[in-house]
């Protein structure tokens, strides 16, 4: 990764513009070719640096509940377990963790019954006991910043 | 709560759910799948920006390739009184990128959670007793992420509806 696929980078997360044709006004800005910038995004979408090019939500501002939830799964229930939460479109994010609490997920969803809804199915798919589902809701939010900035010595 | 959302704008949020098409006029794209304008697009995305519905468009990057190989979910306990002062001083950390306080649970006493982002699982450790030591917290554990099992982007409007 070079210095101008850092700046392409940077751009791309912070500066992307809400225009008709908003790659050539960050080419522009860069003094590239809409043509080098688009090959340079191409690759780095290739290489599995750039996810995808999307919006970030506030869900609560749209109108959404949401929730951090975990279940404790026995090692050898895993993968079952990771495809019973993960069929649901409401869950997003979801990661085995190190912890006797070892799936954690995050769901967004028009309301907290609907929440609840999913959570006890979940339950009792996986045939768990109440004390082994954790339901976590935000009280506060402190910070949110998952954007990292990148510079030339990244791979 | 907030304002239902409006019929023009929920079609704009069942395509943009799913990320920005890929095409050097993703606007205009946005416009021809929702059949609007791409004007009627724009006004709807800078008003939810103006609102902060939406907080950030652009990138989404993947930080494990850009050098942040080692994250880990710390999960603090904190006195509720001492909370918010405690909470404000761990999210000043470069390396925690999300700090919430959360609601607790019977068999699970711990209401301060961060993410914390290293290149290594030993700089995690770190920068984890670091914070532990500035914020004067001692009860917390570390949750090391063994594996993603599944991201994807929210998906808010489900079969179009």
């Amino acid at each position: 990764m070079d210095e101008m696929d850092c700046k392409i980078l940077n751009a791309l997360q912070y500066e992307f513009p809400l225009s008709e044709r908003p790659y050539d006004r960050i080419a522009e800005k860069l003094g590239i070719s809409g043509d080098e910038l688009w090959t340079r995004i191409t690759a780095l979408t290739d290489r599995g640096v750039i996810r995808r090019m999307g919006a970030s939500l506030d869900s609560r501002k749209l109108g959404y509940s949401s929730t951090l939830a975990a279940v404790s799964i026995p090692a050898s229930d895993v993968d079952r377990a990771a495809e019973v939460v993960g069929r649901y479109p409401e869950v997003t994010h979801s990661y085995l963790r190190d912890d006797q609490f070892n799936i954690w997920f995050t769901i967004i969803a028009p309301d907290r019954s609907r929440i609840t809804r999913i959570l006890d199915e979940i339950r009792a798919d996986l045939a768990i006991d109440n004390d082994r589902i954790l339901n976590l809701p935000v009280v506060r939010l402190f910070k949110l910043d998952a954007r990292f900035k990148s510079s030339p010595n990244d791979h | 709560m907030e304002d239902r959302l409006s019929h023009i704008e929920r079609r704009i949020l069942a395509i943009l759910q799913g990320g920005l098409p890929k095409s050097r006029t993703p606007y205009k794209d946005m416009a021809v799948q929702a059949d609007l304008d791409t004007k009627q697009i724009l006004a709807v995305l800078q008003q939810w920006k103006r609102q902060h519905k939406i907080r950030r468009i652009g990138a989404i990057v993947n930080y494990y390739k850009v050098g942040l190989e080692a994250g880990a979910m710390v999960v603090w306990q904190v006195e509720p009184e001492r909370i918010k002062r405690i909470g404000e001083e761990m999210a000043a950390f470069k390396q925690v990128s999300h700090a919430y306080q959360r609601q607790t649970a019977e068999n699970w006493p711990y209401n301060l959670y961060t993410m914390v982002h290293a290149e290594t699982l030993d700089e995690t450790r770190r920068i984890v007793q670091q914070i532990s030591d500035a914020c004067g917290v001692s009860d917390y554990r570390i949750l090391d992420t063994l594996r993603e099992l599944k991201k994807t982007p929210p998906t808010y409007i489900i079969n179009g509806e």
